[in-house]
């Protein structure tokens, strides 16, 4: 609580966990951008939890900073051994935790009127800066299913007339500029009022690890690695830019529901879907409509996370007596013979096969 | 303490503290009373540390300036505490314990003291004893703060 009224002005979630146990479930449930973590607390303290998340290859990348009393010489260098991106000791000011948290993420002042939130599907303009046209070729044409303006610069001075000009609403640089360009691009970002804060990627080969943490220890908290994973930087994208997601996963078509599941469900994805399962269940109901289709013919593999999804979701359409059916693939057909929760599940081959026996 | 005190309720609290009469030091008895604040009801909060040195520091406060502290450091209103409840009384003074316990702590630790904090704990009212290790010293400091006292009472004992 002491936390959340440091950053009530600002425009972000502050989720709460009382212990480790809670927190990394949390974690692991929502993903967030950041976690605060204190040491002392029941059942699991904020060190043990802090090895455990570092050592979580799903959790180690979301940034830590710890906000505690244990401020001992001793133990601030053990923790810091485990991984931590900043050591805040209490009693703190709210000003030095803002600003501490701001180097690690983009804080954006709270704004008075709630305004709609921006769709997946709505237009935005990203730019992105790099010396070589073919990788912002790549990435016009990796999200050119989304109706995003895709800018390119090709140096810092092209990138900040850019600014000037347009102000963007995503701003990719190449940490492989040169003379070392891209960072200083980031600062001069950062520093104009236009772009203070609109969110920044850095882009380098994955295995520039000392470039992508002198970029972290600049304050460029995402790194999107090459070759360019195109379903993580549209994730990255859309969670920067705060857009509504469900249009990735949920549609009504021809009075149905449909979830979608991409080809592969990370834990990310999972939380997307997760979070708008119920909401977009209750517009259906609420829009008169009484069919849903689980859409996983892309589904590559049948992880327990993603049945545990699944039965979510069909309990949910039976406690609102809505239809539902699936539609798969043989492979995956094949993995739910092999469980025992599962063995029963059928999988229609199309949409309309699935939708058909409602129809009768 | 006096210092951790000091800065743990100017930099959470906004609010200034005086020390009042001096630093208290006795050996403590083995049942040793608590400290009584008048005739208001109060509200201690509790925190043992353990290692090279070993002990317990307490925080007595009045209700009605425990409340003051809890939405200074919550930022809520005292009807919203109301509507909250005393729980939430009560988490922020195990915050604002363990945070003074802390620091002390942590300057135990740098002068070659090594020990660890307790979870804190909140306790009521004022019929209560305090059995302290043996051979540990008893500190007492007050305070005054926004027409409020607040005593820390330390027990501690150095080494084995």
């Amino acid at each position: 609580m002491v936390v959340k009224k440091a950053f009530k002005d600002f425009d972000c979630e502050i989720l709460e966990a009382s212990n480790g146990v809670e927190g990394l479930s949390t974690a692991a449930k929502e993903m967030p951008d950041l976690v605060l973590l204190d040491v002392t607390m029941p059942v699991m303290d904020g060190v043990e939890m802090l090895t455990r998340l570092k050592c979580d290859a799903a959790l180690k990348a979301i940034p830590v900073i710890m906000l505690t009393a244990e401020g001992g010489r001793d133990h601030v260098l053990k923790v810091a051994k485990i991984g931590v991106r900043d050591y805040v000791v209490k009693p703190f000011r709210d000003d030095v935790l803002i600003e501490k948290v701001g180097r690690v993420i983009n804080l954006k002042p709270r704004t008075e009127a709630p305004l709609r939130t921006k769709s997946i599907s709505d237009p935005a303009d990203i730019l992105v800066v790099d010396d070589k046209s073919a990788i912002i070729e790549q990435i016009r044409d990796g999200l050119k299913h989304w109706p995003w303006r895709i800018h390119g610069a090709a140096s810092q001075g092209e990138a900040v007339d850019f600014c000037a000009r347009t102000p963007p609403d995503l701003v990719i640089i190449s940490l492989s500029l040169p003379d070392e360009t891209g960072l200083a691009l980031f600062r001069l970002i950062r520093a104009n009022v236009c772009t203070k804060y609109t969110p920044v990627f850095g882009l380098a080969v994955r295995t520039e690890t000392a470039q992508m943490q002198q970029a972290q220890n600049a304050g460029l908290g995402t790194v999107i690695t090459k070759p360019i994973d195109m379903r993580d930087l549209e994730t990255r994208i859309a969670k920067a830019m705060n857009l509504d997601t469900s249009k990735r996963y949920y549609a009504i078509e021809s009075e149905t529901l449909i979830m979608r599941l991409p080809e592969t469900c990370g834990p990310s994805i999972l939380t997307e879907i997760d979070r708008h399962l119920k909401p977009k269940i209750a517009e259906a109901v609420d829009a008169g409509h009484v069919n849903v289709v689980i859409d996983a013919h892309l589904l590559n593999s049948l992880e327990m996370a993603v049945i545990k999804l699944l039965f979510q979701a069909m309990q949910t359409c039976r406690e609102l007596g809505l239809k539902c059916a699936m539609v798969g693939n043989s492979k995956i057909a094949a993995e739910c013979k092999g469980i025992e929760d599962t063995r029963h599940w059928n999988f229609y081959d199309s949409i309309e096969a699935a939708r058909a026996p409602r129809a009768t | 303490m006096s210092a951790s005190v000091s800065n743990v309720f100017d930099v959470m609290l906004n609010l200034e503290t005086a020390a009042v009469g001096g630093l208290d030091s006795s050996v403590p008895s083995p049942q040793s009373p608590a400290i009584r604040l008048g005739d208001a009801p109060q509200i201690v909060g509790t925190i043992g540390f353990t290692g090279e040195a070993k002990g317990l520091v307490y925080l007595y406060l009045d209700l009605a300036f425990a409340r003051h502290c809890a939405g200074q450091i919550l930022g809520m209103t005292e009807s919203e505490l109301t509507v909250a409840g005393d729980e939430v009384v009560h988490d922020a003074i195990a915050e604002v314990t363990n945070m003074t316990a802390g620091g002390f702590k942590n300057c135990l630790c740098d002068c070659g003291y090594p020990c660890m904090l307790s979870l804190p704990s909140i306790l009521r009212g004022n019929s209560f004893y305090v059995v302290p290790v043996s051979n540990a010293m008893r500190h007492t400091l007050r305070f005054n703060c926004s027409e409020h006292t607040l005593v820390a009472d330390l027990f501690i004992k150095l080494g084995d």
